[in-house]
């Protein structure tokens, strides 16, 4: 057993599940998607990202390039809930809220996409 | 670049890492820390603040406690965060820098960026491998002339030199061994505008594992490959390089040639000298006898090459055993004692031929003093010596890298002029004497241009209409001035190369034929002058019939009625 490749699955699996935990739940409704959970699944998908950073292979680039869209669009949900928090008047509406939950579920779809490679790539070399 | 990239990223993957993980605690901390608002009112922080708190904070800039004061709970995490963050921080900036530093990714990030600016390369260029005191000759009169070049040299002071030097044209340089192929692709050799690849390293072996990969990985472009040993040498003739120079036996045979043949020499110079400067003056070097400083490789192959029945050597070494010397006198040559024991008294010439500068100018000086007459024949290896050897004014300087770059050259920009060269140095004086008095009949005071003249439709569309027309034009036609038919052009046609055919000094009345391919020899006014003659049909035509063309369509019909009537 390999520490390294535990620590790799571990937070790429991690990725997915708490990114799938925020998504879950009623589409509009704040109360249930937890800006923690957010927080959580923006952290441990960057974690996972840096862990795919330096692989030359072709596999380790698909890799990076899933983990890229996922923070990308999880860091685009963090800042619209920001901006509607704090910056506007009418603070954070049901129609915002749909916004922050679809973004995240396109990150999810990624995170998803990123663990089929993690099997694929395992079932691979059958090490 | 990409492997500078992953190196970048394999080597930031830690403090990355750290910054986030320290981060991710802050934030959550910060978040669940109780404080107060304005009213009093419980609050927590959200992760906006939290996040814009910690921007601030961990990269020590600090505004503050916003968006309302903290509470002790808070400030009391505040404390946790800032030490986590700011060491983290300082940590992943540290290994930035690192790594900025690191001599392994400034090798990679300074090849990525060498083998960029060759790849954006739309110019020809020539691919110099080594810069040393031949190549940075070369690189330099490749520029002179408008030439791109890119070099290869395993030595980093060479390359910082190179870096230093104030070309025309940006000359990319990589500091890498040329043997590995990866660093000759990195140089272009595979790349289209690739003209040439010139071997000029010191080690054999570089320069043919060079003259191989060029002859494999790009067979078409022209290989220049210096070589010492005779094994290597035939080596490298057997796959096909187009030119082999042995410095040590050039430089013995420039040598010879100035010695046996004088006027020879002098053709020699004149031609391949660099355009514009002063015409060197003819030498008559003494008959008699010669002391001969030196008899490593390029001794050696200077006493193999004098053959002149009148001249007797006698030889200096200081070393016999190693150069395998017999019949020498042992000594370095520098002292007076050795010099008398050679006979400089009653000597013509004295040759300081060694490898060293100061104990040639040493040398020259004490045999001076012995016999103020004395013929001198001094080598120079290093051109930053230069002052040093003007302030002494020898009879004839020589500097092997010299020989070999100019050499080069001719082969590079003017291929008819080796050719030529090569013809001359089986001819004799006498043919000698007659080509200077023509030569210098036609050209000034200066040092003459040599430019090919190929006569086909690119290089010379208007000679080929006219020969398509069964039209006979004639290399006198060449030397009119297309301004006034009647003045003749300084220039002299060298050397005529009809497919396997070569004519050396055609003669005016030679007809053309297509495909024929001329070296001329003249200023670079008449080079300008006679380019009007090749390309355009109406100077052409003045320069053939006497009269200028009808240029548009209706004159030329009219014309046409006129002839037929």
């Amino acid at each position: 057993m390999n520490i390294e490749k535990v620590a790799f699955g571990f937070f790429i699996v991690l990725a997915m599940t708490l990114n799938f935990g925020f998504f879950i739940g009623e589409f509009e409704n704040p109360s249930h998607h937890h800006v923690y959970e957010l927080f959580a699944a923006i952290i441990v998908n960057l974690i996972a990202t840096v862990l795919k950073f330096g692989d030359r292979t072709q596999i380790g680039a698909i890799h990076l390039a899933t983990s890229l869209v996922a923070d990308l669009q999880l860091i685009i949900a963090a800042v619209v809930w920001a901006i509607a928090v704090h910056m506007s008047a009418a603070g954070l509406q049901p129609v915002t809220m749909a916004s922050i939950v679809s973004l995240s579920g396109g990150a999810f779809l990624a995170n998803v996409m990123s663990v089929i490679i993690l099997i694929v790539e395992t079932v691979m070399f059958r090490r | 670049m990409n492997s500078a990239i992953y190196l970048a990223m394999r080597r930031m993957r830690a403090p990355l890492l750290a910054l986030l993980a320290t981060y991710a605690i802050s934030m959550i901390g910060m978040v669940l820390m109780p404080g107060v608002d304005a009213q009093g009112r419980p609050w927590h922080m959200s992760f906006f603040h939290a996040f814009y708190f910690l921007s601030y904070t961990a990269t020590t800039i600090g505004f503050g406690e916003t968006p309302y004061p903290f509470s002790d709970a808070q400030r009391l995490w505040a404390i946790v965060s800032i030490y986590l963050t700011v060491v983290s921080w300082l940590y992943a900036i540290g290994k930035i820098l690192t790594l900025l530093q690191d001599p392994a990714f400034r090798q990679v990030v300074r090849s990525a960026r060498f083998a960029h600016s060759v790849r954006r390369l739309s110019e020809p260029f020539y691919l110099v491998c080594g810069y040393g005191e031949t190549g940075s000759l070369l690189v330099e009169s490749l520029d002179h002339l408008g030439c791109r070049s890119v070099v290869i040299d395993i030595n980093l002071d060479r390359i910082n030199e190179l870096d230093l030097q104030d070309y025309q044209n940006y000359v990319p340089g990589l500091c890498a061994d040329a043997c590995p192929p990866e660093h000759l692709t990195d140089a272009g050799i595979t790349h289209p505008r690739c003209a040439g690849v010139i071997a000029l390293t010191n080690d054999d072996n570089a320069n043919l594992s060079v003259a191989i990969a060029a002859k494999l990985l790009n067979p078409n472009i022209m290989v220049i490959a210096r070589a010492e040993s005779q094994g290597v040498m035939t080596n490298m003739a057997s796959f096909g390089t187009d030119h082999i120079i042995n410095p040590f036996e050039r430089f013995g045979e420039h040598l010879a040639l100035a010695i046996n043949t004088p006027t020879l020499y002098l053709l020699y110079e004149w031609i391949t000298g660099v355009p514009d400067t002063p015409l060197m003056l003819p030498l008559y070097p003494p008959r008699g006898n010669w002391i001969l400083c030196g008899y490593g490789r390029f001794g050696k192959a200077v006493a193999r090459n004098i053959t002149h029945k009148a001249i007797t050597p006698t030889l200096i070494e200081a070393d016999p055993t190693l150069t395998d010397c017999q019949d020498c006198i042992v000594g370095a040559g520098t002292d007076g004692d050795t010099l008398t024991a050679a006979g400089v008294k009653h000597a013509a010439c004295i040759v300081a031929g060694t490898n060293d500068d100061i104990t040639n100018l040493s040398i020259v000086m004490t045999a001076r003093e012995l016999n103020p007459e004395l013929f001198v024949v001094l080598r120079k290896n290093l051109r930053r010596n230069d002052p040093l050897f003007n302030a002494f004014g020898a009879d004839f300087t020589m500097q092997p890298s010299n020989i070999l770059a100019h050499e080069c050259l001719a082969i590079l920009t003017t291929p008819l002029l080796s050719r030529f060269l090569a013809l001359c140095r089986v001819q004799d004086n006498d043919w000698g004497n007659q080509l200077i008095s023509r030569l210098s009949a036609v050209i000034g005071e200066t040092t003459p241009d040599n430019w090919d003249v190929h006569i086909t439709p690119v290089r010379a569309p208007a000679i080929c209409r006219q020969l398509i027309r069964k039209k006979q034009v004639r290399i006198k036609q060449l030397l009119c001035d297309p301004a006034n038919r009647l003045d003749i052009l300084a220039t002299l046609p060298l050397l005529l190369v009809r497919k396997q055919r070569v004519m050396l000094l055609p003669d005016d009345d030679t007809t053309l034929k297509k495909g024929d391919q001329i070296l001329f020899c003249g200023d670079a006014e008449a080079a300008r002058r006679q380019v009007l003659t090749l390309y355009n049909d109406n100077a052409l035509s003045y320069v053939l019939f006497g009269r200028e063309a009808p240029g548009g369509s209706v004159w030329r019909w009219v014309e046409r009625r006129r002839d037929n009537a």
